[in-house]
């Protein structure tokens, strides 16, 4: 085997969480240790009982002169800055369309959850707020819960570890109060749907005003809207796309036949995170000029009409599945068991009989869980 | 299973690994175009260039059955462009294509949003219609959903091979349940977490031979004195049992004088804190254990057994406590009430102090944890253990003491708390990160990572957009684009 490469610089000077700054970089070589380990690099490190020269390949003594010359600076970070190949925030020489994207700073998770679990904000305001995703709002709350719990049982954290990644990774700060706020990553990225691959030739009549809405018509294969209902929709676009958004999803209109029947594409509009994003924005180009209080006005009344009705409907779901299920807590137990009925019906089995969302076995359905090719360790844990 | 995953210097493969190895690989990678190679090899080439980084682990059969030609993408959108055009001006089509799509007026900063602010500013994302969707880099996207390559994707583990040595070993939960299968799929809003030890193992560099050595002897003494201690307490037994009447002897510590032994104390911390480079690690390292033996030394003192373990705040203000009274059992409570009768007329400077001790805090990253409701009045009594320090009539012993003084005090304290020196470790101690870990360093955006608690949180499945893709790849689209066609059904 060949000789491993041996590490001249191992224990550095200094204990890294004590320099005065809190940093946990160990400091910077030195050149003179650099260049004096340089000049033994072609003999071999003391053997003293074998006279054999260890394989020393010409491919292994260019890597140690890269290792001791342009990779010595990617050996220990410097707090703060990224410290890639390619010294830029791409950390992959041969793929410039990966980057390192910030990771949220410990204050800023923990402002969010402040702002969320204390200050009782919807996850859809503070998502807004600071430009975060709203499902990395919901997973900061869900992770700094944790934490908290980790601390009150007093686990060991990793803290040093932690403070070393927050210096070697992007991070994006708490914006201070009067600073202008930027936001950490886009927040309403509107996902390329299946249906709209194909490119389609469509004629229309010149008349005829064609939106997004009817885009979506033609993606999906649904018939024209009749002209008056169109003009109807785009009389107030606003109150079209909320009503879209916040009515329950069944109530999208479908097309197709059986196996192939699916809802209509909805517009774009309907399809970001945060529609009301636009309607904000349409009421900014009309009135913003010259009611700017009407318009904040408009915008907080809306997210609070958002948050109420997200609330409703949840309540609403909670209340279907307790009218679904049965609870039985027998006396002396810690168990609560919860029935719920099987339902084995055209929309659980499917047209073939083989849907998987009804259980049970079925005539003339073999059941191919133990096939080859079938997934066998467990597909989801619910907590 | 054997791992197969080595990075050889000859033909070179990238690995999902932080090994220096792996680095120098990663240095001399080139979009190598050989035009005389035939489009199978070409293909050939790519794929198996690209299989020995994403999912080395996992056969080829299972890959190609988890492949799908279907790549995730999504396209920002820029309410401010939604809201100004239905979209009807761009189905009308005149010009035939020769006008583009409306922009807004300025190249806004990417993702910017303010709801309070002026119209001119409210541009969102960035428009970004004129960089190309680098579709083909979503190859691999299938295997990141694998629950080992998360995790080494969070940098919980220094390879994916480690990554799901952990999963298999059972250091690996999975929405708070133990997950043994290195290839569960994660679900979006599913929550992996790692034990902090083994993170720390992962990513901590190696000890190097006097530590292990110092490990070894430690082992050693430990059990050394055990064994002493159970023969002591066995023979302890015999004795009791013969002559029960005779009561133990407790030895009389030595105390020594409280200002001594802050003084001594202080000129450690500082030795501690201080940061020149001359001084030799292992002197160093004898330094923070004589500290920390010193500090066990006066806490061990007090009568309350319980500080020893608890909160950092809490044994700052004891041995404070200790350290200045000359009554031991005088109570903490007590010394804040005394204080403030005191200081009743300097309320006023209290409250700036408060402020600046504040802002200190909310400075300094490693502000400490507070458990539950003790951490604000613990605060407040640090703070009236300062303000008594300052008060030159009440205690003379330490007038001395300046208020960096304290502040290095309380950050040794701090340290060493957190990042301790301990040979039962199994990486070296103080904790300090791998060599090369930083070349490595980078979190992608599908994930959510609370490095704190090593937990993380897989948000959505990747995606790409314009510009960039989700997927960390080391291949550019040169690789990428033969090794998709090839997992295509017909090649």
């Amino acid at each position: 085997m060949a000789q491993r490469i041996p590490n001249h610089l191992v224990s550095n000077t200094l204990l890294p969480y004590l320099s005065s700054c809190p940093s946990t970089s160990l400091f910077r070589l030195t050149t003179a240790c650099t260049s004096s380990s340089l000049a033994d690099a072609s003999r071999p490190a003391s053997r003293s009982f074998s006279t054999t020269r260890p394989s020393q390949t010409r491919l292994r003594r260019e890597m140690i002169r890269w290792l001791r010359g342009k990779g010595s600076e990617m050996q220990h970070h410097i707090p703060g800055q990224t410290n890639y190949i390619t010294h830029t925030n791409k950390p992959f020489p041969a793929n410039p369309n990966y980057r390192s994207d910030p990771i949220l700073s410990e204050d800023l998770r923990n402002e969010i959850h402040n702002q969320v679990t204390v200050q009782n904000k919807s996850v859809r305001a503070v998502s807004v707020h600071y430009g975060v995703d709203m499902r990395r709002v919901a997973a900061v709350v869900r992770l700094v819960e944790l934490e908290n719990q980790m601390k009150e049982q007093g686990k060991s954290l990793a803290l040093p570890y932690a403070r070393a990644i927050h210096e070697m990774v992007p991070v994006t700060p708490l914006p201070v109060e009067w600073e202008r706020r930027t936001a950490h990553e886009a927040i309403n990225d509107l996902p390329a749907h299946r249906l709209t691959d194909p490119q389609i030739f469509y004629p229309v009549s010149e008349s005829r005003q064609f939106n997004r809405i009817d885009a979506g018509r033609v993606f999906s294969a649904a018939p024209a809207m009749a002209n008056r209902h169109a003009e109807q929709l785009q009389a107030n676009p606003d109150e079209t796309i909320r009503k879209i958004t916040q009515e329950s999803p069944a109530k999208i209109e479908k097309v197709g036949k059986g196996d192939g029947e699916h809802q209509v594409l909805l517009p774009a509009d309907a399809r970001i995170p945060h529609p009301h994003m636009i309607t904000h924005e349409r009421n900014r180009l009309t009135i913003g000029k010259t009611e700017p209080g009407e318009v904040r006005q408009k915008y907080r009344a809306r997210l609070e009409q958002e948050t109420a009705v997200e609330l409703q409907r949840k309540e609403r779901a909670q209340q279907r599945l307790d009218m679904k299920t049965q609870k039985v807590q027998p006396e002396n137990s810690r168990f609560e068991f919860r029935f719920t009925d099987v339902v084995v019906s055209r929309e659980t089995t499917g047209l073939t009989g083989r849907g998987h969302m009804a259980p049970g076995r079925r005539y003339g359905v073999p059941s191919y869980d133990r096939k080859k090719g079938q997934v066998k360790i467990p597909t989801r844990v619910q907590v | 299973m054997r791992n197969r995953a080595t990075t050889p210097l000859k033909q070179p493969k990238i690995r999902q690994s932080w090994s220096k190895y792996n680095l120098y690989n990663l240095s001399r990678l080139r979009d190598s175009y050989r035009p005389s190679a035939t489009f199978f090899q070409q293909k050939w080439k790519s794929k198996a260039a690209a299989r020995a980084y994403h999912g080395e682990q996992v056969s080829e059969k299972q890959w190609s059955r988890m492949f799908s030609p279907r790549l995730r993408s999504v396209v920002p959108m820029a309410p401010s462009n939604l809201a100004r055009d239905d979209g009807s001006a761009m189905s009308a089509g005149r010009g035939s294509g020769l006008t583009k799509a409306p922009k807004p007026e300025e190249q806004p900063a990417f993702g910017e949003f303010d709801e309070e602010e002026e119209a001119a500013r409210s541009k969102l994302t960035g428009f970004e219609a004129d960089r190309k969707t680098p579709y083909v880099q979503m190859t691999f996207a299938p295997l990141e959903r694998r629950l080992d390559t998360a995790i080494f994707r969070a940098m919980f583990a220094s390879s994916a091979r480690q990554a799901r040595q952990f999963v298999v070993h059972g250091a690996v939960k999975v929405n708070g349940k133990p997950m043994r299968y290195p290839g569960y799929l994660l679900n979006p809003g599913d929550m992996f977490q790692v034990e902090p030890e083994r993170v720390m193992y992962a990513t901590g560099a190696p000890k190097d031979k006097v530590e292990r050595r110092q490990t070894r002897v430690a082992r050693k003494k430990a059990a050394e004195e055990a064994k002493k201690a159970e023969e002591a307490a066995e023979e302890a037994a015999a004795e009791e049992a013969s002559t029960p009447e005779e009561a133990t002897k407790e030895e009389p510590t030595p105390v020594e004088a409280p200002r001594e032994t802050l003084k001594a104390l202080m000129a450690q911390a500082k030795a501690i804190m201080n940061s020149s480079k001359d001084v030799l690690p292992a002197k160093r390292k004898q330094d923070l254990r004589g500290f920390q033996k010193a500090v066990r030394r006066v806490l061990s003192r007090s009568g309350n057994s319980t500080v020893l373990t608890a909160n950092l705040e809490e044994q700052f203000s004891e041995l404070t406590t200790l350290l200045k009274a000359k009554r031991a059992e005088k109570k903490p409570v007590k010394a804040k009430e005394e204080t403030e009768k005191k200081e009743g007329g300097e309320e006023k400077q209290k409250a700036e102090k408060t402020e600046e001790s504040a802002t200190e805090k909310s400075e300094s990253k490693d502000a400490t944890p507070k458990a539950g409701e003790n951490g604000p009045i613990t605060t407040k009594l640090s703070e009236a253990f300062r303000q008594a320090i300052q008060n030159p009539e009440k205690d003379v012993d330490t007038s001395e003491l300046s208020d960096d003084e304290f502040e290095v005090l309380r950050r040794a304290l701090v340290q060493m708390r957190d990042n301790p020196v301990d040979s039962t470790k199994p990486y070296a101690t103080p904790w300090r990160p791998r060599d090369y870990m930083s070349a490595f360093a980078t979190i992608p955006r599908y994930l959510e990572v609370n490095h704190n608690i090593c937990a993380a949180v897989y948000l959505r499945h990747p995606v790409a957009r314009p510009g960039f893709a989700e997927v960390p790849t080391p291949f550019g689209e040169k690789i990428n684009t033969p090794a998709f066609v090839w997992y295509l059904r017909r090649r």
